[in-house]
């Protein structure tokens, strides 16, 4: 497989919502505008990448049966303290991505990555598969978030183009269940082909 | 790598005891950054919700509690001269979506009257796209209580007979924020002095008496039906 190949499995043919059907609680929950879903999705790749390659790092080490345990201690830790970083030295960020951040501890897209890539393939290759696959779940949370904030708010990344009287059915989950199936359905048939 | 009792024990202590000592260490770095942040953008937000002005603030805190909770009310002054008040507090007998709700809120006076000069959301966990949309400019839960005198106000939604607008989709954050301006309004109060008892504003959810803890009674609130 080549460098290229292992960033774009993860946009299309291992698209983590879309295929993998990873990261459905964070996916529902956060999608409500683009800004939101696109936030979630930079957060989890970077710690996505990081972990991917700890884990590819100490993958020698560590004895098969208590991988998962060490993996989940890894990503935990990983995520406390990228959140304290941010809080201290990058507060605006952290005001627009803070609440993300603990989500992705028990985000299996993460776990799902180091079971499956991280602890199989080199330190480079796995960083890849974090750019890849993190890449896919932004962009596929993206189009999630605006297709919900298009039909629910009238707005897009914020900007409103509607007038208030929008079906606010599409904010709340239901609605959020209702996109994320039919872009599922559209993202295959066209990936099929 | 093949698993043995003494290996999994030693790699697992090994990977948790790095793990907590990483841990550890960012946080001795980071804490007090982020305690001078947090405090930064409080002052920050109390003069947002108070008018512009010149010259060097002048703050002065007054803290009052009330139970588990705390109204801070900070008078400024620039030059000698009262600007306003701003006033820090929780919802207290109603709780947001997800949990409570902090807000700054600006008093001034003006001519004998009171007037809530500007509202800011300072700590909440609702809904995104929903409640959360109480951190917007503009909402209509801020255009409900900002420009108005707070004692003409019912602090209630407004299909339940109050002053506020609730943002749509979000009755129960928006009885929050209606609460939690009415907890400022009080505090705002005491500070003046012109509350000798807490029961007038807020109908026995709350006492003045600092050592008195008391129980907080979610229904006792004045001026709300009961329709749930």
């Amino acid at each position: 497989m080549s460098k290229l190949q292992i960033i774009t499995k993860g946009i299309l043919k291992d698209n983590p919502t879309f295929v993998l059907i990873l990261g459905m609680c964070p996916t529902l929950g956060v999608t409500s505008s683009a800004i939101n879903g696109m936030g979630m999705g930079v957060a989890t790749m970077v710690v996505l990448i990081m972990s991917n390659m700890v884990i590819s790092l100490i993958k020698g080490i560590v004895p098969d049966k208590v991988r998962i345990p060490a993996f989940i201690v890894v990503i935990a830790s990983f995520v406390t303290i990228i959140e304290m970083l941010m809080k201290a030295y990058v507060p605006s960020l952290y005001a627009s991505l803070g609440v993300f951040i603990p989500l992705i501890v028990v985000n299996c897209i993460i776990l799902g990555r180091a079971e499956a890539f991280a602890s199989k393939n080199s330190i480079f290759d796995s960083a890849l598969d974090g750019v890849g696959i993190g890449l896919g779940f932004t962009l596929s949370l993206t189009a999630i978030g605006a297709v919900r904030e298009m039909l629910g708010a009238g707005s897009i990344f914020g900007y409103s183009f509607a007038s208030d009287v929008m079906p606010l059915l599409f904010i709340l989950a239901p609605g959020g269940f209702l996109v994320l199936g039919y872009l599922m359905v559209l993202f295959n048939k066209i990936a099929k082909r | 790598m093949k698993s043995s009792l003494l290996n999994m024990v030693l790699v697992l202590f090994g990977i948790t005891a790095v793990a907590a000592f990483l841990v550890g260490v960012v946080n001795n770095i980071t804490k007090d950054t982020i305690a001078q942040t947090e405090q930064k953008n409080k002052d920050l937000a109390k003069l947002e919700v108070l008018p512009a002005f010149e010259g060097e603030a002048e703050l002065r805190d007054t803290v009052r509690r009330i139970g588990d909770f705390e109204i801070n009310v900070t008078t400024v002054k620039a030059n000698g001269v009262l600007v306003g008040y701003a006033v820090e507090a929780p919802s207290i007998t109603r709780n947001g979506y997800a949990d409570r709700i902090n807000l700054m809120v600006g008093f001034v006076e003006k001519n004998d009257t009171t007037i809530i000069n500007g509202i800011k959301v300072l700590k909440q966990s609702e809904t995104p796209g929903l409640g959360a949309n109480m951190t917007k400019e503009g909402n209509s839960l801020e255009r409900s209580a900002v420009g108005k005198e707070p004692k003409t106000l019912a602090f209630a939604v407004s299909k339940e007979g109050g002053s506020f607008d609730a943002l749509t989709g979000s009755t129960i954050s928006s009885r929050a924020y209606a609460n939690a301006v009415e907890t400022a309004y009080a505090g705002y109060l005491w500070a003046k002095g012109e509350l000798p008892s807490a029961e007038d504003a807020m109908s026995g959810a709350t006492k003045p008496n600092e050592e008195q803890t008391t129980n907080v009674e979610p229904e006792a609130q004045k001026g709300e039906q009961n329709n749930e």
